[in-house]
């Protein structure tokens, strides 16, 4: 048990499934997106859904759910003023304030722990509402 | 909870070494008793006195929660302030003491932080007897950036209280009279003596008049008060225990600027000499003041992210006055977004919820500092198991 987590974390496990998962998008380019949801059974945090490279930023957001919290990874590309091609991933904190608050305390207190088993993420968003995971606020951030 | 309950005290004046009997929770202090005072453990939101907290805690745990704390580990919410020696304090009397199995303390603002959602946040915490504004980041409170303020609910009512009695309203506390009813229907005030009521009773007693007032007809007003703009404003009735019905006007809108600007207290007879409030900031300065002391990296997701919580948040268009004098203050780009439980139960208990379920949560069982680990380690060793 590490003692240097600063914070009141719920000490909530990562299922190595899910860390392969990230690295694939990050390494391998196989997916767009991976959604990740925590198993309350297993005590874990595991993959619910991955996104196609082929796949848009709407899609992933039409997979989350409007009334439960998840986290997410998105492998944002872009063009710079330069005319760059380059690449950033966002983490991303899905909260909805109309979910309940039970869901909001356990995956507000696990992802901290989560949030740094995934090593290479760019940005990290938190959001309550879909305007503040707005695809125009990704690319502000991103430049 | 470490929040402001107060205790009460009977002193018994005749004999030579003062022997106290304390009497604990609002239904006590709803019956009045001579030489009752009423006393509270903490001052500026500190704890004083852990003597009357001891008794506190004792009368929830036996009295009204009725368990016996031997078999239950204890969350414990704190300031976002606390100092380590209150920290340790607070763990020896829970642990040796009440037996406790298990011990958690977590930092108020964290809570709050969590249980709407946010690892990180900037939350504006206004209660009864101080407001604090403090940074979470990634669920941590950044304590070089909390500010703190001495002027919560209880100061407005004071404001309110001392206002209307300024202009002749006599607020007559519910045990200094009663209602005889002299024809169906019809009743008379008979006032009654009571000359052994302590003046803290009294006072008590009186607060908890001028604090329903301000809670049914305060609004923020949308932009700084000033006494010529609110001269003519139409006056609103409010109904007092005693059955008189008093007319109140400026005062709904005044009272509550005072959390935008201390300085209008200033101008209420009799509270002038209350707090020297040249060097107290409104809440939008204190917002700005603690998002500025934090890295220049985090300030925008602080700026998107002000929660409101504590009783005083529920008062009347505070959220959105907030947000507008932030709008104005903050840097250009910067969006701002206040935010606010709908529920105004879930706003007053956010600190509460928050630990609860977080207690509550088959994860979290692995983070107690448990008490085999308090005997191994000592005391100090809280400090490592809840930093």
């Amino acid at each position: 048990m590490s003692f240097r987590m600063k914070n009141a974390s719920s000490g909530m496990g990562v299922a190595d499934h899910s860390r392969d998962t990230f690295v694939e998008l990050q390494r391998k380019k196989l997916h767009r997106y991976v959604i990740y949801k925590i198993d309350e059974n297993k005590k874990e945090v595991v993959v619910e859904k991955t996104g196609a490279p082929g796949e848009t930023y709407d899609d992933l957001t039409a997979s989350l759910p409007e009334d439960d919290c998840r986290y997410a990874v998105y492998d944002l590309d872009f063009v710079t003023e330069e005319n760059c091609q380059k690449s950033k991933i966002f983490f991303i904190a899905w909260s909805p304030s109309t979910s309940r608050i039970r869901a909001k305390m356990l995956y507000a207190t696990s992802k901290s722990r989560f949030r740094h088993e995934l090593d290479g993420v760019h940005y990290e968003i938190q959001a309550t509402d879909p305007s503040e995971m707005d695809l125009d606020i990704l690319r502000e951030r991103a430049n | 909870m470490s929040d402001s309950k107060t205790g009460v005290k009977a002193l018994d004046s005749d004999k030579t070494k003062p022997k106290r009997k304390l009497y604990v929770g609002t239904q006590a202090l709803d019956y009045r008793r001579d030489h009752m005072e009423v006393i509270s453990p903490l001052k500026d939101g500190v704890v004083v006195d852990w003597d009357i907290v001891d008794n506190i805690w004792n009368y929830a745990f036996r009295q009204r929660l009725l368990i016996d704390p031997k078999e239950h580990p204890i969350l414990l919410a704190e300031p976002s302030t606390n100092s380590p020696l209150q920290r340790e304090k607070a763990a020896e009397l829970l642990f040796e003491n009440y037996k406790v199995p298990a011990l958690f303390l977590a930092k108020n603002a964290v809570l709050t932080s969590f249980a709407s959602g946010r690892a990180t946040s900037l939350v504006v915490d206004s209660g009864g007897g101080s407001t604090v504004v403090a940074a979470v980041h990634d669920g941590y409170v950044l304590q070089k950036a909390v500010a703190t303020s001495p002027i919560g609910g209880e100061f407005l009512t004071d404001c309110m209280m001392k206002s209307l009695e300024s202009k002749g309203i006599v607020l007559k506390p519910r045990y200094s009279f009663k209602k005889k009813e002299i024809s169906p229907g019809e009743y008379q005030i008979v006032d009654l003596d009571f000359p052994n009521t302590t003046e803290s009773y009294k006072l008590y007693s009186t607060r908890a008049i001028a604090g329903d007032i301000k809670e049914s007809v305060c609004r923020v007003p949308d932009t700084p008060f000033e006494e010529a703009a609110y001269a003519n404003v139409p006056m609103t009735p409010y109904e007092l225990p005693d059955g008189q019905t008093i007319e109140i006007g400026a005062d709904r809108f005044k009272v509550p600027d005072v959390l935008f600007n201390p300085s209008l207290s200033q101008t209420i007879p009799g509270m002038e000499s209350i707090a020297d409030s040249t060097s107290l900031r409104g809440l939008p300065q204190m917002v700005i003041e603690s998002i500025n002391k934090c890295d220049v990296d985090i300030r925008r997701e602080l700026f998107s992210s002000i929660l409101l919580a504590g009783g005083t948040s529920s008062m009347q268009q505070l959220k959105e006055r907030l947000e507008k004098d932030l709008m104005e203050e903050a840097p250009q780009a910067a969006r701002v977004k206040v935010l606010a439980s709908g529920n105004s139960t879930e706003r007053r208990f956010s600190v509460w919820i928050g630990g609860s379920i977080l207690a509550s949560l088959g994860s979290f069982q692995q983070m107690w500092f448990s008490k085999a680990e308090y005997e191994e380690h000592g005391v100090s060793y809280i400090q490592r198991k809840c930093p």
